[in-house]
């Protein structure tokens, strides 16, 4: 962000501050694969790591929001400094909800494979979405870590193939259903998965939009994509 | 013996000296003050204030050297003040460009250091040569300049402590430089300016030499300022060297009578500055 | 140095004052380097940066304040409603009655609270006592010192607290009805409380007057301001609507300052 504050106390705040989000990140990177894994290959310890780590996703959001506040009411940041703030606060706030999505999968494939007679692998489609996601997720924070615009804009482009992806994962599962009403359940479980995975596609766009925000003060939400990326490259 | 005990010592000690110093001085002091009344005291009473210089060996009072006094100096006063003031206006208002402002300081500054009897040689080689008679308007001048320096001064120095945020304030809402001096910087140092003109008047009232040769004395009543006026001073002066007693009683009453005068003056200038202390 | 100078997008705002290329020098000393500003009318605009950077130096240009002192010198053409101010014919008395100024410490005059917001209006109008009375009251309740003083308006203006004081300074300022009110520092050494009350005077003053304030509290201007112009060293760095300036400032010397940064 460039030179470095008269005060050295608030560089050393605003860098712990970022460090955290990143700590979060990885931890909630870890979760995601650490679910998709765990609905890939049915791993009953991984599951039940991914359900216990959850509360820690969200004491890292309840701690960041509050340095935040504490860096607002002692310094009053402004300009790109406030907008690293405003920005820090939206994105933990959807890393947690990403959190909560991977512990939906978790729980979600813990109970296909206690049922027992899933054909995992004919659910390719799911996990390909599902590595979409997870490399979203992924780009999306190192634009944060290296306040990359493009990279982010990258990211919001992405979020089409997402819902491309799901709603093909849905048109796949109505055909299951129909040619074998014993799959339904799984069937539903499986929707949900996949609602989940659509989810944190989302999110990850979020997190790209307010990185844009940080970088260029342009606020990108609810616009086109030819257009965010106009504004991350100009 | 500690550093703590040591420090104490040197400072009780150094208190103790300049104590003694003070009372050192201050016992001369009482000491002319003493001997004033003393010696003027048989001669104080009301006679002193309602009776004229008498004929040697006989008794009297003071009152046409003491009224001629209060004329000169009123009138010495008068004539002194305003010119005074207008010139510290300018070397304190106007004095910041040019070259006439600091020689008219230099100049303002030895004439305050002149020996007053320089000033009465002067005023008696312009005006009482030509006019071939002493005079109390003589004595008005030469008492008048002695005023004037003393009032440049003190009114310069009380204008140049008037903050320029003031005066800038005033300027701002659109007043002429003449109305920002009049109405709000003179007011401010009103308090010290009057103060130096009590000043002012303090010091002529015991100045003996200019009166020497302008005003002379007189032995009479006589409120006529263009002939010789009686004086306090130059009576002193007359009296104290004479040989008759009664003379002398009344030269230590009149000295006694200027050096109250001047106390009050001062201790008046002292209060009534206080009072009024500006508040910017 | 070109400064990124933004117009202000409403054209529908008159130019009270036009800089066009104001310089000014201290002696040899060359305080104001190349400025060109627009100030625009019943706004509030501020002027921030370091110390020395020039700020106080061109807010007292708009009232030829320097003119009070040998050696300061302008240059330059300053346009008030369309007239030039630094042309040699300008009345300048009749400029500080249009232009008035409220300085960084309180100065009330040595008289009265009524003499001291009648002292302006004095030097331009005759008005009778009844009047008077009225214009006195007016200005007062303007700078919202009326209901603390109408009960002792004779006693002696330095009796007031120091906020109080800055207040009858701007009732003062205000009284002879100018078109501009420039505000050096106006709050810089009052308390918080009174400069709350100042800052909500500021906001109230801005519909009838074009307010220039000069502060070198960054929070006081984004709160207090439509317009900020940051100046560095004698330059006008940068222009522009205050929430921009504040968020996405243009320049990258204007960001540095802003967040307290010095590269």
């Amino acid at each position: 962000m460039g030179s470095e504050h008269l005060s050295k106390q608030y560089d050393t705040d605003l860098e712990t501050l970022r460090s955290g989000v990143l700590q979060m990140g990885g931890l909630v990177e870890s979760q995601v694969r650490g679910a998709i894994d765990a609905f890939a290959h049915g791993n009953q310890d991984l599951i039940d790591r991914v359900i216990a780590n959850e509360p820690k996703v969200n004491g890292c959001e309840v701690s960041i929001d509050n340095d935040c506040s504490h860096i607002i009411v002692k310094r009053q940041p402004a300009a790109s400094d406030l907008r690293l703030i405003m920005a820090i606060s939206k994105t933990v706030t959807d890393l947690e909800r990403i959190g909560d999505e991977a512990e939906k999968i978790a729980r979600m494939s813990r109970q296909i494979h206690e049922r027992g007679h899933a054909d995992i692998h004919r659910f390719a489609t799911v996990r390909h979405a599902a590595d979409i996601a997870l490399s979203m997720l992924r780009q999306a924070l190192d634009a944060f870590a290296r306040l990359d615009a493009a990279d982010a804009a990258a990211v919001i482009r992405q979020d089409v193939a997402i819902d491309t992806e799901f709603r093909s994962i849905l048109r796949q599962l109505i055909t299951f259903m129909m040619e074998d009403p014993r799959t339904i359940s799984t069937a539903l479980e499986i929707v949900w998965i996949a609602k989940a995975i659509e989810r944190i596609g989302d999110h990850s766009k979020n997190i790209a939009e307010d990185v844009i925000y940080i970088v260029k003060g342009t606020d990108v939400r609810h616009t086109a994509v030819e257009v965010v990326e106009r504004e991350a490259t100009g | 013996m500690n550093l703590y005990t040591k420090r104490l010592f040197v400072n009780r000690f150094n208190l103790f000296v300049s104590l003694l110093a003070m009372l050192f001085g201050l016992f001369w002091l009482a000491w002319i003050l003493y001997t004033l009344v003393i010696a003027g005291f048989t001669a104080l009473g009301p006679s002193l204030f309602l009776q004229m210089t008498p004929p040697p060996g006989s008794s009297g009072g003071l009152l046409n050297p003491i009224a001629g006094s209060l004329l000169m100096a009123a009138v010495g006063t008068l004539i002194g003040t305003p010119v005074g003031i207008m010139a510290g206006i300018y070397l304190a208002e106007f004095g910041s460009r040019g070259w006439l402002a600091p020689v008219t300081r230099f100049i303002n500054d030895v004439l305050l250091s002149a020996p007053s009897i320089v000033i009465g040689l002067f005023i008696y080689e312009v005006y009482v040569v030509h006019t071939r008679h002493f005079s109390a308007w003589a004595g008005t001048m030469a008492l008048a300049l002695i005023v004037v320096p003393v009032v440049i001064r003190t009114t310069e120095n009380m204008l140049r402590l008037v903050p320029d945020s003031l005066r800038e304030a005033a300027a701002a809402l659109g007043a002429s430089q003449w109305k920002v001096i009049t109405l709000v910087t003179v007011r401010a140092a009103k308090a010290g300016i009057v103060t130096g003109v009590l000043l002012a008047v303090a010091r002529i009232s015991g100045e003996t030499a200019p009166l020497l040769f302008t005003a002379l004395n007189n032995q009479f009543w006589s409120v006529d300022m263009n002939a010789p006026m009686a004086n306090l001073p130059v009576v002193i002066f007359q009296f104290a060297m004479s040989p008759y007693d009664s003379w002398q009683h009344l030269a230590w009453a009149g000295a006694l009578i200027i050096t109250l005068g001047v106390l009050v003056l001062n201790i008046l200038a002292r209060v009534f500055f206080r009072n009024r202390t500006p508040t910017y | 140095m070109n400064a990124a100078v933004l117009q202000p997008a409403e054209q529908a705002v008159n130019q009270k004052i036009r800089v066009k290329g104001l310089d000014f020098y201290y002696g040899a000393f060359h305080a104001l380097k190349d400025i060109n500003l627009e100030i625009p009318e019943r706004k509030v605009t501020a002027f921030i940066g370091p110390s020395g950077c020039g700020k106080s130096t061109l807010l007292r240009t708009f009232n030829r304040m320097y003119a009070l002192y040998p050696n300061q010198e302008a240059r330059g053409e300053i346009l008030l409603d369309g007239e030039n101010i630094l042309a040699p014919s300008q009345d300048l008395n009749r400029l500080r009655a249009k232009v008035g100024m409220v300085f960084q410490k309180p100065t009330p005059f040595p008289m009265s609270i009524y003499d001291n917001i009648a002292f302006g209006v004095r030097l331009y109008e005759t008005l009778p006592g009844r009047e008077m009375d009225e214009r006195v009251e007016w200005a007062l309740r303007k700078a919202a010192l009326w209901d603390e003083v109408k009960g002792k308006i004779k006693q002696s203006g330095t009796s007031l607290s120091g906020g109080q004081q800055q207040r009858l300074c701007i009732a003062r300022a205000i009284a002879v009805r100018p078109e501009v009110l420039l505000l050096d520092e106006p709050a810089s050494a009052l308390d918080p409380i009174s400069t709350g009350r100042i800052e909500e005077l500021v906001h109230e003053l801005k519909a009838d007057y074009t307010i220039v304030i000069v502060t070198h509290n960054m929070q006081q201007a984004a709160r207090v301001s439509d317009y900020t112009a940051y100046m560095y060293l004698g330059n006008l760095v940068e222009f522009g609507v205050t929430d921009e300036i504040f968020i996405k400032p243009k320049m990258k010397e204007t960001e540095d300052y802003i967040t307290g940064r010095f590269g």
